[in-house]
């Protein structure tokens, strides 16, 4: 429990404080496919899967190669415990990556994303393109838990928990966001929609404070821990949004990727917008961002590679992990040497 | 990733196996169509199956030397040295240098599976552990597509079968034997039950057809569970009896759940004409034996083509009229249902076959809708077949089946070895703007695009192989394909664009691709209220071509394009059909209701929905292939 505490305590410093860049205090993830032209049935020809960024800022490969990661999630008591979200379904590894298991039986395919509950370690939560699967004890067994949720239009892009309550999930589905504040025992809408959800994040920096983009009806936001949404003026609903993100070092920062808007930002907490492709690559195709608790923005490009941007979207650079095409960033506490 | 992928992997074999064949004779490719003389005793069927499995033997083995071994074995012929139990140590060295680069996926596993389930008592401890070691290490994907389950699932039965009660540290699943041979047990059950119920959702595919025999053929052969193994022989002949039944001349007939731009036009050359050969032996194989049809030659002597199905497929004293159903791709989103129902017409003639398929989108990407396809004396290289689309392209209906974004996969899709797929003029795809009847001979077509679609048009093929093409002042366009006689009515304006075929240009990142004219030519009408009506007649019920054009013009024809486009004619079989886009179509003052259609309804092919029992029926041979029971039984009526 004591590990517990204290990893929360570490996310809540480093959604709070900008950090030096000498000696970054955490650990940052991507999940990339790097093998841009596998299809099933080719040789993998390159390393695929989760990275994990050095120091000097180069991308080590970790566990398995893999081209279908959608998301990696770990177990906040042990980083050790690994599970990622895939084609095959939910792969997890309790050894740091050395060996892996699918958690899932036949029935259960093309998991989307994964997640495990801070407050809740042993629970795991695995959004699926028709429903959701639970596990409560560290992914030996899952179940779909879909009370409540619609018998169509319950494709799920992605499940956030809530970091200050145990068992309290949002889920980007198809016609809307769901919540459970119950495990998954049962789901209600909280935000009804026509098209997908994409994604959907929580404030780093207020916790009731909540982000949701969707496919075709532009971006909302709840600052009552999502109960009610309220969409945001000045993000068109002409594109599809496929990720947003927050700025953990300065709260008025967000960014979001756009299949046709490229990257757009704010710097006034969601007021006001900006298109910051100049320097991108165009078509102006962005699958994600991320931003790493220095502030760094990332934008990973269709088919090009994954860009940085240390001024928030002003200028790019191109990153290391060439041709990569991201599904995910995650930021941990630094594991202790 | 994403179903139409595979369809790269199929081509690449294609194409490899296309480049050496020159140097390598292969008899039936090159020689004349076969004799369509039914074989009537049962030795010499056999015979003369076994003749055309060694002919594969034959040349693959032929090959070995040419292309300097043990370098150039592949797993399949490896398999066919093993059964043979020769060149072993070759065999062995292969096995050894090809493990140590082992595929991802289902397309790697099932070879993989065979060669060490061929060569268990045969194969070195060192090969036998090489191929046990890939299976660790290299991580396996399921893909996205039920042939790709079939193929994963199987292969993982299988192995888990071959080694059991093995820890989840010696798998790349990390699942002990027992829980993997659980897993691929319960998604292959499943599976059978679905398609013994409701259909199969890649139903009648031009090229798919293999990545379901071959698994069940193995299954077939090598399970050690009777019960899998009786369930593998059984969906091998309901594959095989379907396959028969829509084939004319051992050439597959429209429509397609799943096929590509070449063989919807060029309706001989797909991996389904290979099947009908081995089987059949009624029409020519394609090049290199249909790539992927080397497997299933490899262990084909495990398996007796039933006569009743021989007979089907060679054996046509009477035309075949089929109502079947069969079910779309998964509906992972935007449809009020998962697999909604595919309702199938399948009429075939001895000069001519016409089919459809009536539902919602039953493949977002390579759906064959509807086509006239005819008899020709020699189907290599022609393009018997006449039909009409809407070029749908949508990421939104991709979304629906696939679990991908929806703006970048139309891109992905045309760039990842489906050039057409994105392009006005494209000749394969269904569109959810296109409603079908059929009635015997008679299709019509009918278009509501909705504006604003990225392709505002519908397209109809005519072929180079047509005669006698007249444009009538009447409206009817008449040609002659074969010994066939067809009437295309457009209900819009049109004009003529070339057909330009996708020919595949060397490159070194990603498909590059050149088109080319055929002589064939598209009627493009750039309407977006349309319409298509085609009937179809043997020559020989005519006594020229112009009583056939008479006799279509003098049929009563009323139609209008607004609000919908609607027809009223009296077929020329007699039938008055009124269609009304969006509605139930009124045949002689009936609605048609389709939730009556049985799974198989028909000439040879009868089956209960949710009944889980096929009856296969040729004259007074019979056979019932009973899911429920997991029986078959044979039966021959009385001739008295």
């Amino acid at each position: 429990m004591n590990s517990l505490k204290t990893f929360l305590i570490l996310i809540a410093l480093m959604a709070s404080t900008t950090i030096s860049t000498a000696t970054p205090e955490y650990d940052f993830y991507i999940c990339a496919k790097v093998n841009r032209d596998y299809v099933i049935g080719s040789k993998v020809e390159t390393v695929n899967g989760v990275f994990k960024r050095g120091d000097d800022g180069s991308w080590n490969h970790q566990g398995y190669n893999d081209t279908t990661l959608t998301a990696v999630a770990f177990d906040p008591r042990d980083r050790n415990v690994v599970y990622t979200s895939a084609n095959n379904g939910l792969w997890r590894s309790l050894d740091g990556g050395k060996h892996w298991r699918i958690c899932n039986d036949w029935d259960m395919t093309e998991a989307r994303h994964v997640a495990v509950d801070p407050n809740a370690p042993d629970h795991v939560y695995l959004s699926l393109p028709d429903g959701i699967a639970v596990s409560t004890d560290r992914a030996q067994t899952l179940v779909r838990r879909e009370n409540g949720l619609p018998e169509r239009g319950k494709y799920t892009q992605r499940v956030t928990i809530d970091r200050t309550q145990a068992g309290r999930v949002f889920a980007a589905c198809e016609v809307g966001v769901y919540l459970t504040e119950n495990g998954a025992e049962s789901w209600r809408c909280v935000l009804p929609t026509k098209e997908m959800v994409d994604d959907i994040q929580q404030s780093p920096h207020n916790s009731d404070h909540w982000l949701v983009v969707t496919q075709s009806a532009g971006a909302w936001s709840s600052q009552d821990r999502g109960l009610t949404w309220k969409q945001i003026e000045g993000v068109p609903s002409s594109h599809a949004l496929y990720n947003i993100t927050f700025d953990p070092t300065d709260p008025q920062r967000l960014a979001i990727a756009s299949w046709g808007l490229g990257v757009l930002t704010s710097e006034d907490g969601g007021k006001t917008w900006q298109d910051r492709n100049a320097g991108l690559p165009e078509p102006h195709r962005v699958w994600r961002v991320g931003v790493d608790p220095d502030g760094r923005l990332y934008a990973s490009v269709h088919k090009q590679t994954l860009f940085y941007s240390d001024d928030f979207g002003r200028t790019w650079q191109p990153d290391t992990l060439k041709g990569s095409l991201v599904n995910y960033f995650l930021t941990l506490p630094k594991l202790a040497q | 990733m994403n179903s139409f992928k595979s369809i790269k992997s199929l081509g690449r074999a294609f194409v490899a196996l296309a480049a050496i064949s020159l140097t390598q004779a292969q008899p039936s490719y090159e020689a004349p169509p076969p004799s369509l003389e039914v074989i009537q005793d049962a030795g010499e069927r056999r015979a003369a199956y076994l003749a055309r499995v060694n002919e594969v033997y034959d040349w693959r083995f032929s090959r070995i030397d040419a292309g300097g071994p043990p370098a150039k074995l592949d797993l399949a012929v490896i398999t066919m040295l093993l059964e043979r139990n020769q060149r072993i140590e070759e065999c062995n060295q292969r096995v050894i240098e090809m493990m140590e680069t082992p595929g991802t996926g289902p397309f790697w596993m099932f070879p993989s599976a065979i060669v060490a389930l061929a060569g268990q008592d045969k194969l070195s401890a060192e090969a036998r552990a090489s191929i046990r070691k890939a299976w660790r290490t290299e991580r396996q994907l399921r893909g996205d597509t039920e042939n790709h389950w079939t193929m994963y699932h199987t292969s993982l039965y299988l192995m888990s079968e071959l080694y059991p009660n093995e820890p989840g540290e010696t798998w790349y699943t990390g699942n002990s034997s027992s829980d993997n041979l659980k897993e691929a047990r319960g998604w292959l059950i499943d599976w059978m039950d679905i398609t013994t119920t409701i259909g199969q959702g890649e139903y009648n595919p031009t090229h798919y057809i293999g990545e379901y025999a071959i698994p069940m053929l193995m299954l077939a052969t090598y399970a050690k569970d009777p019960e899998m193994k009786q369930r593998g022989h059984m969906m091998l002949d309901w594959l095989f009896a379907e396959l028969a039944n829509v084939t004319l001349e051992g050439v597959l007939r429209g429509p397609n759940s799943r096929t590509d731009d070449s063989s919807v036009l060029q309706r001989w050359n797909s991996l389904s004409s290979f099947f009908s050969w081995i089987l059949f032996g009624n029409t020519p194989p394609t090049a290199g034996y249909g790539g992927w049809g080397n497997y299933f030659a490899a262990i084909a002597l495990h398996y007796q083509v039933p006569e009743v199905i021989y007979r089907i497929a060679t054996d046509r004293p009477e035309d075949i009229l089929q109502h079947d159903r069969a079910r779309t791709r998964r509906m992972w989103r935007y449809s009020d249902e998962h697999m909604p129902a595919i309702y199938k017409t399948q009429y075939l003639r001895h000069d001519y076959a016409v089919g459809s398929h009536q539902g919602r989108v039953s493949d977002a990407i390579q759906s064959h809708v509807w086509d006239v396809t005819w008899r020709e004396d020699d189907p290599r290289g022609k393009h018997p077949t006449m039909y009409s689309l809407h070029p749908h392209s949508s990421g939104r209906v991709m979304q629906m089946q696939f679990s991908a974004y929806p703006e970048p996969m139309p891109i992905s899709v045309s760039a990842e070895g489906k050039p057409s797929y994105d392009a006005p003029d494209k000749l394969v795809g269904c569109s959810p703007y296109e409603k079908v009847y059929q009635n015997l001979d008679t299709v019509i077509a009918l278009y509501d695009i909705k504006p604003g679609e990225r392709f505002e048009q519908v397209n109809g093929f005519f072929s180079k192989d047509l005669v006698d093409l007249t444009e009538d002042k009447s409206g009817w366009i008449f040609a002659r394909g074969g010994d066939t006689y067809l009437a295309y009515r457009p209900l819009a304006d049109y004009h003529w664009i070339p057909h330009l075929e996708y020919r595949q240009l060397p490159s070194d990142a990603g498909y590059k691709w050149a088109r080319d004219s055929t002589g064939s030519k598209v009627l493009a009408s750039p309407h977006v209220k349309n319409g298509t009506i085609v009937q179809a007649a043997s020559v020989s019920e005519f006594a020229t071509f112009e009583d056939f054009q008479k006799a279509m013009i003098a049929l009563p024809l009323e139609y209008s394009l607004e609000p919908v486009p609607t027809v009223r004619l009296t077929t020329l079989r007699g039938k008055e059909i009124s269609f009304t886009y969006g509605e139930a179509p009124i045949v002689d003052g009936e609605a048609l209701d389709y939730t009556e259609w049985k799974l198989f309804g028909g000439t040879h092919l009868n089956a209960e929905v949710g009944g889980r029992k096929l009856t296969i029926t040729h004259g007074r041979l019979q056979r019932v292939l009973d899911f429920n029971t997991l029986t078959i039984s044979d039966t021959v009526t009385s001739g008295k």
